[in-house]
């Protein structure tokens, strides 16, 4: 069915809260993390009322639906991703998912004098693994600068960065900026130079299904809860080629095949990188979500929320004084960073939240990013498929009269 | 005797009860930006580590110092107008004190004007830093 914003808001029931101050929910923090559907909820309150065990390892009834339930949600958001012959591990998120590939892959396969290219753009969780891994192994970690005036990635210097690179690490939608990075042509050149591809598609993943096959990243790192699933789970979806180049990094029960007392052996599969009970509720939750929005087309609705953020960022210009990031061209990210130059960010953020809207306020764990801007701080409202005309502008109208009584 | 809830000085107790008589949220946030204003500034050229309050997402900047009679006095800013007017109060509240009085005051005004709640767990964070470094310094002074 063609896409309308009124038909996911009566599944989401914190849409409706009324806030202590009596005002109503506006909800704009979407991309920090997404409100979720009543879908999700049933699905992991069934899971704890009718089928909770552990996985794997039981032969009782329980076990083998919870089994059967939590292998079944891996295979549906495996398949939604497009990852074809590659893995998809679950991890607790983003974060994770990066650090996990620091450690499985990065550990053993790169060595003293290894080159690592990063942006400027990326987000601090496919920074700091990078730089712990660096300072430990003494990868040299070369920037490719963001061009300010056009938000956009020096892809001169991306180029002329790559000889001798063994990794690309690369945000796949800024977080801050909105701004989709010519990724096809990272990967591109990347593999050209030999080197793999690890994308940070936390922010694309509610927006686009990626199909990573086609796509040819190597690694690839997701959240569900920033496209409508739980909190505490996301994943880290591997080509097989690199997979066969990743080892075990946490270890315990469940990824392993035999452990005697001087040495283990581990599972095949993406088991041996999930030690430990794993997040059984959370990743039914995911694929609650994903059959949730598979209702419509991803597109449309990424359309609708890109549409919502040219309309904000076009009004935010409007007003004397605000500085607005991103082009917000097609296939952007539906996030408007702004600063106002007299109305400090935090003041901004609490006079919003006074009015019921929740926006972000803060470096948005991307301070290279902000510096490079020269700042330290913005404001971002960020919008899902469930976000309206009307409440943007509300948002719009909002800040006019903030800026008018405060500046 | 200690600085506390039913025994703040008079000036913060009349600052308290005008918090308490508002209710609505953005009238508060008025207020503070009101509050914001009366405050012996700090300019920005005197900012420096010294005076930086840390765990603030706002630049804040606190200089504790004694009037000619001994007694406590506070400068600070904020680039936060919402930041300063905490400032503003924690230094209305001091003004005139013995440094042997700051360090045993309570920094519960802040909660019982109802405004702990209205900040973030950074900002509030950085409110008890801010009133921690004021303490340390009254401390210094030889309270």
């Amino acid at each position: 069915m063609t896409f309308t914003p009124e038909q996911a808001r009566p599944d989401i029931p914190i849409l409706n809260r009324v806030l202590p101050n009596g005002r109503n929910l506006v909800y704009l923090d979407n991309a920090a993390t997404t409100q979720k559907p009543q879908q999700v909820i049933n699905a992991i309150s069934n899971f704890y009322e009718t089928m909770n065990s552990n996985v794997h390892r039981a032969v009782h009834t329980l076990a083998a639906e919870a089994t059967e339930a939590y292998e079944g949600a891996r295979d549906k958001i495996a398949e939604w991703f497009g990852i074809g012959d590659g893995h998809l591990i679950f991890t607790a998120g983003t974060t994770e998912a990066i650090n996990l590939a620091a450690y499985a892959w990065g550990r053993h396969n790169l060595v003293a004098g290894d080159v690592v290219v990063l942006t400027e753009m990326e987000h601090h969780s496919d920074i700091v693994p990078w730089q712990m891994l660096a300072q430990e192994r003494e990868i040299e970690i070369r920037w490719v600068p963001l061009q300010v005036e056009s938000s956009s990635l020096d892809m001169e210097v991306f180029a002329a960065s790559m000889e001798g690179a063994k990794l690309v690490g690369c945000i796949h939608t800024s977080n801050v900026l909105g701004v989709r990075n010519p990724v096809e042509e990272v990967i591109r050149l990347a593999h050209s130079a030999g080197a793999r591809v690890i994308l940070d598609a936390a922010q694309a993943a509610p927006h686009d299904r990626l199909n990573i096959a086609e796509l040819g990243a190597d690694m690839v790192a997701v959240s569900a809860h920033k496209m409508c699933g739980p909190t505490g789970i996301g994943a880290l979806m591997v080509n097989a080629e690199t997979f066969a180049e990743m080892h075990p990094f946490i270890g315990g029960g469940d990824m392993v095949l035999e452990v005697f007392l001087d040495h283990s052996t581990y599972q095949e599969g993406v088991h041996r990188f999930e030690a430990g009970t794993p997040k059984i509720a959370e990743a039914i939750g995911w694929g609650a979500a994903i059959d949730w929005l598979a209702q419509w087309d991803i597109a449309e609705i990424h359309s609708h929320a890109l549409g919502l953020a040219r309309h904000t960022a076009a009004g935010l210009r409007e007003i004397k004084g605000m500085r607005v990031f991103g082009e917000h061209g097609d296939g952007d990210g539906a996030v408007v960073s702004f600063i106002h130059d007299k109305l400090h960010s935090e003041d901004m953020a609490h006079m919003l939240d006074a009015h019921g809207i929740a926006v972000r306020t803060g470096h948005h764990c991307a301070q290279p990013l902000l510096r490079k801007l020269g700042l330290t701080s913005t404001n971002r409202v960020s919008f899902y498929l469930y976000n309206t005309m009307a409440e943007a502008d509300f948002f719009l109208a909002t800040v006019r009269d903030l800026v008018a009584r405060f500046t | 005797m200690m600085y506390e809830a039913g025994s703040w000085p008079i000036q913060l107790q009349q600052i308290i009860d005008e918090f308490s008589e508002v209710d609505d949220s953005m009238e508060r946030i008025e207020m503070l930006f009101e509050y914001s204003q009366k405050i012996d500034e700090l300019p920005m050229s005197e900012w420096c580590d010294d005076t930086k309050v840390h765990g603030c997402q706002s630049e804040a900047h606190v200089l504790p110092m004694q009037n000619d009679d001994g007694t406590f006095h506070l400068r600070g800013a904020s680039d936060a107008k919402l930041v300063q007017g905490l400032i503003a109060i924690t230094a209305i509240a001091l003004e005139g004190l013995a440094p042997s009085e700051v360090t045993i005051f309570s920094s519960d005004y802040a909660s019982e004007m109802g405004l702990m709640n209205a900040l973030t767990p950074s900002r509030a964070n950085g409110f008890r830093n801010m009133f921690r470094k004021v303490v340390l310094a009254a401390q210094e002074m030889g309270g």
